[in-house]
């Protein structure tokens, strides 16, 4: 159990500051990119060297640590951390032949450098990890927090999840099929019965503890599994659902992963059937990464709070004139799946 | 080139390579000490410049020791070079 | 299928009943003690890797190439890295010597966390190839990331508990341990199979060398002359069991103690207080309800770079009003980033298995400003608790605290 009392998120939509879903940003060249606030809480000298996952990091992170004091532990999910920099310096290490290299790119390529450069920036010596298991890189961060939240009750923690477009990632993503071949559309996403995604990038920051009064929203529960089964994937479901749904508890709404590749849409049926409820969807405004889920996370706390969800982003169903509990399904590459459930 | 073409280029040089956001070649005095509160600069930085000295003016320094010696202000720097290169003719 | 957490936090002790490892000094625990006992150094000149300062800067480099590694491990899956390779044979080792059953593996309460800060990179021609779409594509496509190492073993193994990959720079091993052992006193899991591994890549070797800390020479941690770190590789598993889950087993030792903090200074040096070394073995002590003094070995971070022994001796005399007998063997098979906190634990676990202690090779001198000399020599010792450091990037600070049952 978590209770999450504060949120930010950079994505390529509106999420940031004045969150605004009635303006669409569309996908360009199968990539939805993320708009990057300006922000004047960092100073140029810091900035220089940041790549842009470690400055969607940092500028979501600082947009909601600011007025908190000391956070017990800085826990953070990124696939791919400082990939741009990592591929500069494989560059680099090739056009010069191994000679004498620069070695920032090196010192930032490194995946912990988010969270190590939070921590830098707002002076905490605590706990500060990385967690980089691809998909489910997120979701491991949150069972961190979770296992954190009841080791220290009295004590807030940051949570993050982060991970960014580079021209680089994208070229072997696209070899390996995780990118659809012909030009995608948000509105057309989920139309085409062809393989692969759009690519996406964002960062989703949540200041999280123990406490339950003036609380955004509750993680009630987490679980991960790997596999390919989609029969696997729907006793998971139905055994969460039993144990962590309340007696009279119902769902409001599904938050489905779906992203547009017909490879995966067997996964996304099974869990919406199980669901059984009005059923939203996200990643044609967020493309699809490795740590999507962490802004599935933010819309789940958005709806919550606001008890509105934009109508661009349901399925099916209808609206619910309360909406108190949200189920999250996402699967990354048909071989990660994870279920969250997040209450008022 | 002269000296104060030399000086000059040089600022313009770290500006770049170092991505001193916002920093002018102005803003950089002869004198100023390029590891101090002005710029801000440290350790990652000086072997940017090591590789800068290497890159653009062919001076190789093997030991980060030196290399501090030689990256105190625009001035030492250009002393280094001046002499480096003239040993180089 | 990860059951749900208990809502207290299980108080339940944490006891080691596996090992698996594989180092430039050995492929199992016995082969790497027995070149420890006798001082030996696995570092050397390169044979296997590509690049351009084989012969000229030494590392500490398996001499079993990658072809021989599949075969022998019967790896015959496409996209295999070495990495993975390192990883399989000392998760076999480790598995095999708790004697864990299939049904064990497979089981929703065994969890697995892996650590890599390499993972499939050590293919740095081909990332090269395939990141600039310059060939056709490689089998290597979905490799390179930092999970690939841990999803293929989850793969090969049908692991069905959590499934984690960490990566904190040079103490990602060290957190691995950690986040395993807290699962397992939280509830979500019976027994975990923690770790780390990372190869030798162009990639890392380039890397330390723009920040000029390679040493051109075996490295000499701890003395005053030290010229940097060598790089090696390696691969180190542990089971950690639940206590009440391992009744009738052979347990090696005790997982009594962890933290990890942030030094919060610079990107790639720690603070010259050592505020994040001091805490992390602080707190670690803290965990344990221990007094510094309680503390019979240090097995250090000592990388043989300047920042890093000197912060880390700093720390210890901070810390301890005499400081204990410590050594690092990082002199022994170069340093294997994120490994080394896993292949360390290893280390420690020998020591307390066998109540002695391995020299610190390459000392002369002591550093100027702290005068703290290594151990020296081989010999037995009675051993009841041993603290180890691992120290990364980013200012990334772990202890572990390992204790005689």
């Amino acid at each position: 159990m978590l209770y999450i009392h504060s949120t930010s998120c950079i994505s390529a939509q509106h999420t940031f500051d004045d969150v605004n879903f009635d303006v669409l940003n569309p996908v360009v060249e199968n990539k939805l990119v993320a708009v990057e606030p300006n922000s004047n809480q960092i100073p140029n000298a810091v900035l220089r060297r940041m790549g842009k996952a470690v400055r969607m990091g940092i500028k979501a992170a600082l947009s909601i640590v600011n007025n908190q004091s000391e956070l017990k532990g800085i826990i953070i999910g990124t696939a791919n951390g400082g990939m741009e920099d990592c591929i500069k310096f494989l560059n680099q290490i090739i056009d010069y032949d191994e000679g004498t290299l620069t070695p920032t790119n090196f010192v930032q390529s490194t995946a912990n450098n988010i969270a190590a450069q939070i921590g830098l920036f707002t002076s905490n010596k605590n706990y500060n990890i990385t967690h980089v298991h691809r998909g489910l890189a997120f979701e491991n961060a949150v069972i961190d927090a979770m296992m954190l939240v009841k080791e220290h009750p009295n004590s807030t923690f940051l949570l993050g999840g982060v991970d960014e477009i580079s021209t680089y990632n994208y070229t072997i993503s696209l070899l390996d099929g995780l990118y659809k071949n012909e030009e995608g559309k948000n509105n057309d996403l989920y139309e085409t019965e062809t393989a692969g995604s759009v690519a996406g990038e964002g960062a989703a920051m949540f200041l999280v503890n123990g406490k339950k009064q003036n609380a955004q929203a509750t993680l009630k529960a987490i679980q991960t599994i790997h596999t390919t089964d989609e029969i696997t994937v729907e006793a998971n479901l139905k055994d969460f659902l039993a144990t962590h749904l309340a007696d009279g508890e119902k769902l409001d709404l599904f938050l489905s992963g779906e992203n547009g590749d017909s490879r995966l849409s067997k996964y996304t049926k099974i869990t919406e059937k199980i669901a059984d409820i009005t059923t939203l969807r996200y990643k044609h405004l967020t493309g699809e990464f490795p740590t999507a889920s962490a802004l599935s996370l933010w819309f789940a706390c958005n709806f919550i709070e606001t008890q509105k969800v934009p109508t661009n982003m349901v399925k099916s169903g209808s609206i619910p004139t309360e909406i108190n509990t949200i189920l999250i399904y996402n699967n990354y590459t048909g071989i990660q799946h994870s279920f969250m459930l997040v209450s008022r | 080139m002269n000296k104060e073409q030399l000086k000059a280029q040089l600022k313009q040089q770290i500006i770049e390579s170092l991505n001193l956001i916002g920093v002018k070649p102005e803003d950089i005095k002869d004198d100023t000490i390029l590891f101090g509160e002005e710029l801000g600069l440290d350790s990652i930085d000086s072997l940017e410049l090591i590789v800068l000295l290497e890159r653009k003016y062919g001076i190789k320094i093997n030991d980060p020791k030196e290399g501090r010696k030689v990256l105190i202000d625009i001035n030492t720097m250009a002393d280094f070079i001046e002499q480096n290169s003239s040993k180089q003719n | 299928m990860n059951k749900i957490a208990q809502n207290k936090i299980n108080l339940e002790r944490i006891f080691i009943t596996g090992i698996g490892i594989i180092t430039s000094l050995g492929e199992s625990p016995d082969e790497n003690r027995i070149a420890l006992k006798q001082g030996k150094c696995g570092i050397t000149d390169l044979e296997l890797v590509q690049t351009r300062y084989a012969g000229k800067i030494p590392f500490g480099e398996i001499k079993i190439n990658t072809e021989t590694l599949k075969n022998q491990l019967k790896a015959t899956e496409s996209g295999v890295t070495r990495t993975s390779l390192l990883a399989l044979h000392a998760f076999e080792q480790a598995i095999n010597d708790a004697k864990l059953s299939v049904r064990e593996i497979t089981s929703s309460e065994t969890a697995f966390i892996n650590a890599s800060t390499v993972g499939g990179m050590c293919l740095t021609d081909e990332l090269y190839k395939d990141a600039n779409n310059l060939s056709i594509k490689s089998s290597y496509l979905s490799s390179y990331d930092f999970g690939s190492v841990a999803i293929y073993l989850q793969q090969r193994y049908q692991i069905r508990g959590i499934v984690n990959s960490i990566n904190t720079a040079c103490s990602s091993s060290a957190n691995a341990i950690m986040y395993g052992a807290r699962l397992i006193k939280n509830g979500y899991a019976k027994r975990v199979i923690v770790g780390g591994t990372d190869s030798i890549a162009k990639f890392t070797l380039n890397g330390f060398n723009s920040l000029m800390i390679l040493s051109p020479e075996i490295c000499t941690p701890f003395d005053n002359n030290r010229k940097g770190l060598n790089l090696g590789e390696g691969a180190a598993y542990l089971v950690l069991e639940a206590e009440e889950t391992c009744k009738s087993k052979h347990v090696y030792a005790e997982l009594t103690g962890f933290a990890n903090t942030n030094d919060a200074f610079h990107p790639s040096s720690l603070s010259i207080e050592g505020d994040g070394p001091f805490l992390a073995m602080k707190n670690t002590l803290d965990v344990a309800n221990l007094t510094p003094s309680k503390i019979d070995f240090i097995n250090a971070h000592g990388t043989g770079t300047e920042n890093n022994d000197e912060v880390e001796s700093r720390a210890m005399l901070r810390l301890f009003e005499k400081v204990p007998s410590f050594a690092s063997t990082k002199s022994n098979i170069g340093h294997t980033l994120g490994a080394s906190g896993a292949i360390e634990a290893v280390y420690s676990v020998l020591n307390i298995m066998h109540q002695e202690i391995y020299p610190n090779l390459g000392f002369e001198n002591p550093i100027e400003s702290t005068k703290l000399t290594p151990v020296l020599s081989y010999s037995k010792k009675e051993i009841s608790h041993v603290l180890s450091n691992s120290f990364g990037f980013g200012g990334n600070c772990s202890s572990l605290l390992f204790s005689k049952i």
